[in-house]
Formats: structure tokens, sequence, C-alpha cells
């Protein structure tokens, strides 16, 4: 038999009651064989303790000195056997304990995830699981009997005189017939094996709300003895609280927890190693005292991890990238200081990773996932700034060419008789393949200082948006889009329009996401304007482009859902005229019926006048 | 400028946005946009989308006198792009204009959705009409075909009694 598991929590206790002076149960609570049980003992002139106790003994010894010769479930069986022949032995033996006799409900633990419960008599146990509460055995008593045969209705058995006298116990007979079960338990199940004397007492709802409370065994198997004292204490009351460990968390949960305060407290060897890899020198920081350096750059990173690792999210270290390059970028800065100071922060946050790894492995190994995503995060928003900044150029060059074209082909024509040369315009080749941008850069209407902060702008919405907000996430880049079409149409809105709309059945539940999707971008992007660091006016024109772009896309998806509503009227009208057409020939047929009828009665009776034959019954 | 001052501020500005001018003494098509947007700088800052009930009636309103939802659409449009180049003219603090573009994308984006909700309805009116117009089928089919056998049995015995 397998050691039951040490993180098993086990707790029992027993109480006289508030009517009885003496207290008839027993527990076993024998956590090295697995071992739990509560007896309640019956019989007069104090013999019932003397059942329980004595069964407890012999079944506790029984298991405790075979539980390596026979499996769980046989074992039990057994010891219970065991026990009800030695009460019975012990009653015939002695004539005043004639009678007496004992209940049983036991639970042998195999291992963490199995036990064997057996019983005989109305000493119960119950399975809390998911926070519901089961019973595990049935009561053997002689009303439970004539329910079970269907001699008795279980309306009848509630009010049943006999509804207590016990059908099966130990020592009514040498062997005893023992009701038995195999469990599977899962992470978290309790158990409790309790007597009469408190479910007799107590509502299985208060029973079911202390076992699912969450406090600890002890607590638990004291306050429902509290609760059966409380709804009149009259009999001896025994519970037993088992609970199965609970499942280990899961490696988020402990990312969240253990990993991100590891990682806070590790926060001044992360400056320490940024300090000494040269982040006070690096031309980003210049201007600053090392250690303002140190708090803007180093600390606002480890900050942001920190946040990161305790909601599972990319979104602070995205902005702190973002925040960072975007802002040296604006001021001329060279992409090589980015990269180093990058370089830096993540060589002192591997530092501190290998650190707490040396510490604990496990916790180490999963922080090490984690703070390389959170790399990886700061690259990927780096990669986006470097595109931005990519196309800009990109469209500056196709300025210039396209300039410097139109000069020379006048010249040209000035001097030189024309001639045919293939067209080899700057635009028609591609210069930055992966950039070559389907959507134009540049809007007629717009400067590239306003175009460039509408970016920005959606960058930092982008940035504050949660992962799963797939649909907002979408919206702000056809918002962009929209903003900064050179055409200023209709045309780039309605593309990207039907793109968001995709498929999607037409109803409630299929178009609103949709609408509330635009509503949290709206939000999204007008609070981000106002975080731009640019003058007001510059705000206020994007703030107008992005509204102008979210007002035509938005108005491009109800158009949308208007086009995929009509086939339903036209449907509709499609079948009101098959009906107008159908009414029509009941109508003709109903006339033609009623020409005939008029006609079959004017033969029928022919003493009726002409001009009123057939009109009398109409 | 406080919010309900630059609501008065765009109320100087209705006749030029609703462009009240063309159409004499009716009411100028978008009204509603207008009204809510005066609503939304009255109140200030941000609703729970759906929530400007008077929108929702007045296109309501308007749908029920038989406006059709692309007209509706199309008025929140002009009276959208119509309220910008007062705001552009007419404000000349930024931030003014901003709090005015806001509201009015607010708005825009509400009657939007107002519209949207509206025509998605009738799509299940229209779908829930469609099945009775299937059912009257039914009833006619079976009718029509009662009435041809009554008629020819009729035809049939009037056919023997002239015999």
């Amino acid at each position: 038999m397998t050691q039951p598991s040490p993180n098993m929590r086990v707790a029992g206790d027993s109480h006289v009651g508030k009517v009885r002076t003496t207290n008839e149960d027993a527990l076993i609570i024998e956590p090295r064989a697995g071992l739990y049980a509560v007896l309640d003992g019956m019989g007069g002139a104090n013999a019932g303790d003397i059942a329980s106790q004595l069964a407890r003994d012999t079944i506790r010894d029984f298991v405790l000195h075979r539980r390596t010769a026979l499996p769980p479930k046989a074992l039990l069986e057994a010891a219970i056997t065991a026990g009800s022949s030695a009460v019975f032995t012990a009653a015939r033996r002695h004539r005043e304990r004639h009678g007496m006799g004992t209940t049983v409900v036991a639970c042998l633990i195999v291992d963490p995830a199995h036990a064997v419960i057996a019983h005989v008599g109305d000493s119960r146990a119950y399975l809390l699981r998911d926070g519901r509460l089961s019973p595990l055995t049935r009561d053997h008593t002689i009303v439970e009997e004539l329910v079970e045969r269907g001699l008795l209705a279980a309306e009848e058995a509630e009010r049943h005189p006999y509804k207590n006298v016990l059908s099966r116990n130990l020592g009514a007979k040498a062997e005893a017939r023992i009701d038995t079960l195999d469990l599977e338990l899962g992470p978290g199940d309790r158990l409790l094996l309790c007597s009469d004397g408190l479910h007799g007492y107590a509502a299985a709802e208060a029973i079911q709300y202390l076992l699912g409370s969450g406090d600890a065994p002890e607590h638990v198997a004291h306050d429902l003895i509290e609760l059966a004292l409380r709804g009149g204490g009259g009999d001896n009351v025994s519970t037993i609280v088992i609970e199965a460990p609970a499942a280990p968390p899961s490696s988020t949960q402990v990312v969240r927890t253990s990993g991100a305060t590891a990682w806070w407290q590790h926060r001044h060897r992360f400056l320490e190693v940024a300090s000494d890899t040269g982040l006070t020198r690096n031309p980003i920081v210049r201007g600053l005292l090392p250690q303002e350096a140190l708090e803007l750059v180093a600390a606002s990173l480890c900050q942001a991890i920190y946040h990161d690792l305790e909601k599972s999210t990319g979104v602070n270290v995205w902005t702190f990238a973002q925040n960072l390059a975007a802002g040296w970028f604006e001021r001329g800065g060279e992409w090589k200081a980015v990269r180093g100071l990058i370089d830096i922060l993540g060589t002192s946050a591997r530092t501190v990773v290998h650190d707490i790894r040396a510490r604990d492995a496990e916790l180490g190994y999963l922080l090490d996932v984690a703070v390389s995503r959170s790399l990886i995060v700061i690259e990927l928003a780096l990669g986006g700034l470097l595109a931005e900044r990519l196309r800009q150029v990109d469209s500056d060059l196709i300025e210039l060419q396209t300039t410097g074209a139109d000069t020379a082909e006048h010249d040209t024509l000035e001097t030189i008789e024309i001639t045919e040369r293939p067209s080899e315009r700057f635009l028609d080749r591609p210069t930055i393949p992966f950039l070559r941008p389907d959507r134009p850069v540049t809007s007629a209407g717009e400067s590239a200082e306003v175009l460039h902060a509408i970016a920005q702008a959606i960058t930092i919405a982008r940035g504050r948006l949660s992962p799963r907000a797939e649909l907002a996430a979408q919206i702000l880049i056809a918002l962009e889009a929209v903003a900064t079409d050179r055409g200023g149409n209709f045309a780039a809105a309605v593309l990207a329009a039907r793109e968001l709309y995709g498929v999607r059945p037409v109803d409630n539940a299929g178009v609103m996401p949709l609408f509330d999707a635009f509503d949290k971008a709206r939000i999204l992007t007008a609070s981000s304007v106002h975080q731009l660091r640019a003058p007001q006016a510059v705000r206020a024109r994007v703030l107008r482009a992005l509204s102008v772009a979210h007002q035509r896309l938005v108005g491009a998806t109800t158009g949308l859902v208007l086009e995929a509503v009509a086939p339903f009227s036209e449907r509709l009208r499609e079948f009101q005229a098959v009906t107008n057409e159908l009414r029509e020939a009941v109508a003709k047929a109903e006339r033609r019926r009623a020409d005939l009828e008029r006609r079959f009665a004017t033969i029928v009776d022919p003493s009726l006048p002409w001009g009123a034959r057939g009109t009398t019954e109409w | 400028m406080p919010d309900t001052d630059l609501a008065e501020a765009m109320r100087v500005l209705r006749d030029e946005v609703l462009d009240t001018v063309s159409h004499g003494d009716r009411e100028p098509p978008g009204t509603e946009v207008f009204e809510a947007l005066l609503r939304a700088l009255s109140i200030g800052g941000e609703s729970v989308p759906g929530l400007d009930l008077s929108l929702h009636d007045a296109v309501a309103r308007r749908l029920a006198w038989g406006d059709s939802e692309e007209s509706v659409l199309a008025d929140a449009e002009l009276v959208f792009d119509r309220l910008l180049v007062s705001v552009d003219r007419a404000l000349r603090d930024p931030a003014d204009q901003m709090v005015v573009i806001e509201a009015a994308t607010q708005v825009a984006v509400t009657v939007s959705r107002v519209v949207a909700l509206a025509a998605v309805a009738r799509a299940g009116r229209d779908r829930a009409a469609r099945m009775r117009e299937e059912m009257s089928h039914q009833q006619l089919q079976e009718v029509l075909e009662k009435q041809k056998a009554t008629i020819q049995r009729l035809e049939h015995e009037l056919t023997q009694d002239f015999r």
C-alpha cells in the first residue's frame, strides 16, 4: 500500500453534547496508516462507549499490523469485521453489556488521489468537491432499507417513528455487513466523517458552508461541532475533516506571486549591474547625474517588468521601450545608443534572474522565461518604432526622387528632343520591400509632424490595450490607416471596415461587440492624444484626424451592417409577393367554386327564379 | 472654457452646422446629432455607450416616420463634417476644439450604433415576418388544393347531371 501523502491535512474533534453525560463516540486519527474513523457506540449501562472504544482499538490495530498484507479495500473490510467480532464477543461475555454495538464510518487514504470509505450504521461520510457537498454513505436504518426496497416513500421516511433505528451495527453479529466505496480524490477535496450528532442537528447547507469555508481542518472540525451544539446538541457529536492536497499552483501563478516578489527584492542588484555595465555613460542619459539616470531608466524598467510579471502582460515593458526610444529618436538620437542601453538593461535583467536561479532553480527557470519574454517585448516595441522611422525615410526619399525626376525631365525637354525611355521612377522600384506600403504614408492635408504624432498616439493606445482586446487592436490599426490615408476619401475606410467586419451573424451578439470595440478604441485614442508630448495645436490636429477616421470607419461599418441586413427585407418582399399571388389564386378559385355551386343549386332546384337562383345561400 | 460655456458657444453655431436656411420651417436633418452634442458638452465627460436615450429616441422617431437608416447615417455624417469645419473656424483654443471634437465623435459613433441596432432589429423582424409568410404560403396552398378538388368535383357532377 502506498504511503498517504504528508500533505494531507486532517483534524478531528468530539463533544459529549448538551444532553448526554457520557461521550459514546470514538475517533481514529492515524496518519501513519492513513486511517480515520468515527464510531458511535450504543447500549445501556455505559456499554456504548465500551463498544465504540473496543471497535476503535481493534480496527486501528488490525490496520496498523496488516496494512502491507492486504489490498486497501480488503484490509478495511477485514479490520471492521474484526472490530465487529470483538464487540460481539465482549457483549456475549458480559451480561450487562449484552446488546451493545457501535456504528463506524472509516476512511483509508491509499494515496493522495485515492481513498476507501467503509461504513456500518448511521455515521456518515461526505465529500466536498468544488464547493458542493455530497453524501458518500447511506444510513443503515430500517426506514432507509424500506425506502430502498420501494416499500416506503422518501417523504414518509422523514416522518417515520423508527427512522433512527439501525438495521446494521458492529457487535450485533460476529460479522458485520459493510458497505465500501473506492473514491478518487481530487486536489483540494475535503472529506467529512461524522456521527449522527452532527447531521441530526445541523442542516446540510450549514455543513457545506463550514466545510467549504477554506478554514483549516482543525477549525472546521471544531466549528462543525459548535454548529451541532447550537442546533440542540442532543447527542454526542464527532467530526473528522480530511483535506486532500491542493493542486500545485500553475507556473503563471508562481510567476505572478513568488516570481514578481523575488524580482522586486532584487531590484537593487538590477540597478547595481546596470551601473557597473555602463548605463550611466550611455549617450541617452547624458546630462543626468548617475543616480538620476539609474532611477529614470533602470528603475523604471525594473518596475515595468515587475508590473508585467504581476499581471502576466507585456504592456508596461512595451510602453517603457516606446517612450524611451521615441523620445530619443525625436531628439535626433542614434539607434546605436538605444541598442547599447537595451543590451545593458538586458544583461542586468539576466544577471538578476541568474542570481534568483542560483537560490531557487525552479522559480529561477520560470522567471527566466517570463523576463526573457519581457525582453522580447522590448525588442518588438523597438522594431515597431524602427519600422515607423524607415517608413518616414522611405516617404522622404520618394518625395525627393519625384521632385528630382520632374526637374530632370523639365531640363531634358528644354535641351534635347523627346526620347522614349523606360520609366524608372523611384516609386516603381521596391526600396524596402517589407515596408512597401499598400497604405500611403502621407496625407494630402496633414503635415509630417501630425502624421508622426498620429502614429505615436496609436502606438500609445496599442500599448495600453489589453492583449485580449484583439478587435480593438485591429480597429487601432485601421484607424491609423484611415487617418493617414493620402486619398482622404472613403475608400480606405470602407476597405478597413470590410476587414474588421469579416464574417459575423446579423444579430446583436454578432454586431454589438464591434461597436463596443469601436468605443473602446475611441476612448483609448482620445486619451492617448492627450498624452502626446506635442504642442496643443498639433494634438488638436491629431485628434481631429483620428476622430474623422473613426467616424468614417464606424460609418462604413454601419453601412456594411445595413448591407448585410438588406437581403432580409428583399426576401420578405419576395415572400410577400408570392403570398399575394397565392391569395389571388385562392380568391379566383373561390369565385369559380361559388359559380359552380350556384349552377349546381339551380339544377337541383329548378323552381328557383332565375334572378334568385344561386344567390339565396350566398 | 468650461464645458457649459462651450455648449453655449456651440449652440450659436446651430444654423451653420445644420444649414437651417436650406430647410425653411422644417426641422433640418441631423438635428438629433447636434442636440446630442450639446447634451454631451453640457454633461461633460464620457457617458456609457448607448446611454443617451434622447438620441436613441430621436433616431427611432425618424426611422418610425419613414426615414431610411442610410439617410439617418448620412445626415449624421454631414453634420459631423460641418461641425468640424465650424469648430476650426469658431473656436480658437485647441483645448476647446479637442473637447468638442471628442464629444462629436462620441455622438457620431452612438448614432452609428443606434442605426446598426435598429437595422439588426429590423432584420430580426423581417426574418420573423418571412417565416409567417412561409406559413401563410403553406396554408394558402392547402386551401387552393382543396378548392381545386371541390371545383373538379362540382364540374364532374354538373356534367353528370346534364347528361
